[in-house]
């Protein structure tokens, strides 16, 4: 490919850009990360220390003996976000194979329909729900928050992997059929192989998903000991610990650090799959 | 909800595929028995968890439904969304929404394209600055507001440090605590979360476009602003559209950064219509006029979606 010779001028102007792009992105991930480790002494210096000169693990102590039970917490996460990934992704593979491959009335109509839900606002479906699970006695129970989180898992899931079917060609599905298998058959021993990549990367994305929310939780759950980690950080530094920085900022790191495992494990495949193939039209 | 963003991968992943799902993919007889079997578990788990809640919110819109006031409940047709016409503090979410969707989207849209089209300067090498960069798009929604919530606070937010320090601003301001500063934080806060997946759409979009167009600019002696306006540009447009019109709808609907950050305050300055909707029904359990606030932002965002679907379809 041709490029450009790149002059002083230009060549200054991208590193700027760039070096603005890096700090802005990665100083508040570090700040947060180096507040964490901070003394609530050295918080509140000014001006303050550009890193801990004291390093100290007490704020994620306090987090676990702390009154709030953050582990408790992040149990209730993993729990409700694991059992989130494994109605959707199981729900959305049949789903979507069916809208990718099969033929029948209304395909379209629900493809759009399923596309549009992602449309609403969540609050909206939230007061009958809410409402729902008064009435049925789903408040503060694990399957009532992983059904609610399947409301935006599910659209997504069948979306994805109706896409990651198509990619597959059908000629191998009817080589497999002209062969003997029955549909089913070439489903789960041919197609099925070949998008389990997609079928992890949708997983981890409901489950990063499910993971963030804050709305659901919020309002499904009011017993302490069933919330999730979003609540869970509201519910301890909403009141009289708002100015708990240190405090806050372990407890933002421990929410994120799975997110960023999930980015890692999906990175590759998310830039270089949107980039490479993904809109080449 | 976010990290509504997910879900606006799902589209973007799927452009080229969206395209093709008119055309390829069937079988010649293939059982509908089957496709019912495979999609009806899914249609099931959706119309208890959407199409349900979606059809009874329509329903309780025209009662006066007060969980605190049993007695005051009463079928009263359009009252509610004639409520809604001297509501101010509705008007004044309207307005917050309005304004925070659009610079959010705007600011993100043009940062987002401007690191696209650096990063697309440096040696392949290099590239792997894209996936860093890419980090703040999968911060919880949660931790990006008490994070921001942190950087802004009047006493210890390293903002108003380093804004003295650069002579930006006399004194340390209350970010927080004032009703325009508060909305240029929650901005501020929700383009960094955001702004890396413009970054990424619109890489997608500039790898699409043909190496000899580029080099056919080259060779004519195209300028590099020529070039960037005659040849990448038009090649964006589609996802411009596409994207821009995916994240007006995610950025209304934005609820956990706002909820931390100002809690819709001070007064109603940062009160958008998710977190005036949230109040509505959590905080006054005021569940039928809620549901008709909501009712109308369903309605809005339907309108946009329209606008949406057509084109995807037309571009892709």
């Amino acid at each position: 490919m041709i490029r450009r010779r790149f002059s002083i001028l230009w060549s200054g102007l991208l590193t700027l850009v760039l070096g603005f792009t890096v700090l802005w992105t990665l100083f508040p991930i570090y700040w947060m990360l180096s507040t964490s480790l901070k003394e609530n002494l050295d918080v509140f210096k000014l001006p303050p220390d550009l890193w801990p000169l004291h390093p100290t693990l007490i704020n994620y102590f306090n987090l676990s003996n702390g009154i709030t039970p953050i582990w408790t917490f992040f149990i209730n996460s993993v729990i409700t976000s694991l059992g989130t990934v494994v109605i959707a992704v199981a729900l959305a593979t049949f789903a979507g194979y069916a809208l990718s491959r099969l033929r029948f009335r209304f395909r379209k109509s629900i493809l759009i329909g399923v596309l549009v839900t992602q449309m609403f606002p969540l609050v909206v479906l939230l007061i009958p729900l809410y409402l729902f699970y008064v009435r049925s006695h789903l408040l503060n129970t694990y399957f009532g928050l992983i059904l609610a989180y399947t409301s935006f898992t599910l659209p997504f899931g069948i979306w994805m992997i109706k896409g990651f079917v198509d990619t597959v060609p059908v000629e191998i599905e009817e080589a497999a059929m002209v062969d003997g298998c029955t549909r089913l058959q070439a489903m789960r021993q041919i197609v099925f192989p070949l998008i389990i990549p997609g079928v992890v990367a949708t997983a981890v994305f409901a489950f990063l998903d499910a993971w963030n929310n804050l709305l659901f939780p919020l309002t499904l759950v009011n017993d302490v000991t069933m919330k999730t980690l979003p609540p869970g950080m509201i519910l301890a530094f909403g009141g009289e610990f708002k100015h708990d920085w240190g405090g806050m900022m372990a407890a933002s790191t421990i929410v994120t650090i799975p997110v960023i495992i999930g980015f890692v494990l999906i990175q590759r495949y998310l830039v270089e799959g949107l980039t490479g193939g993904a809109v080449k039209g | 909800m976010y990290k509504q963003n997910w879900r606006a991968f799902l589209v973007a992943s799927n452009l080229d595929r969206v395209k093709k799902a008119g055309r390829a993919g069937y079988q010649p007889g293939a059982s509908p028995k089957i496709a019912a079997m495979l999609i009806a578990p899914s249609l099931v788990v959706m119309g208890v968890i959407i199409l349900y809640p979606l059809l009874n919110s329509l329903w309780l819109s025209l009662f006066n439904y007060q969980l605190t006031r049993p007695d005051a409940f009463a079928f009263t047709l359009t009252q509610n969304y004639l409520r809604v016409i001297h509501d101010d503090t509705f008007w004044i979410a309207f307005k917050n929404t309005t304004v925070f969707t659009f610079f959010t989207v705007v600011i993100s849209l043009v940062l987002g394209l401007i690191m696209a089209l650096a990063i697309d300067q440096l040696p392949k090498r290099f590239t792997s600055l894209r996936g860093i960069i890419l980090v703040p798009w999968v911060i919880p929604g949660i931790v990006v507001g008490y994070l921001f919530m942190y950087m802004f606070d009047v006493e210890v937010g390293i903002f108003n440090y380093v804004l003295q320090k650069l002579h930006v601003i006399q004194q340390f301001l209350p970010w927080l605590m004032n009703g325009d500063l508060a909305m240029i934080a929650i901005i501020v806060a929700h383009v960094w979360n955001q702004a890396p997946f413009y970054m990424l759409m619109f890489t997608a979009g500039l790898k699409a476009i043909p190496e000899d167009v580029k080099e056919a600019a080259y060779v004519e002696g195209a300028s590099r602003w020529q070039e960037f306006w005659h040849v990448t540009m038009p090649h964006l447009k589609g996802i411009l559209v596409i994207t821009s019109l995916l994240m007006v709808i995610r950025n209304f609907n934005n609820f956990p950064i706002i909820f931390t950050m100002t809690g819709g305050g001070p007064v109603y300055t940062t009160t958008t219509s998710v977190i005036y909707i949230y109040r509505l029904a959590f905080e006054q359990y005021d569940m039928g006029y809620a549901s008709a606030v909501g009712i109308i932002w369903v309605i809005v965002l339907l309108i946009l979606s329209i606008f949406y679907v057509r084109a995807l379809q037309k571009d892709f």
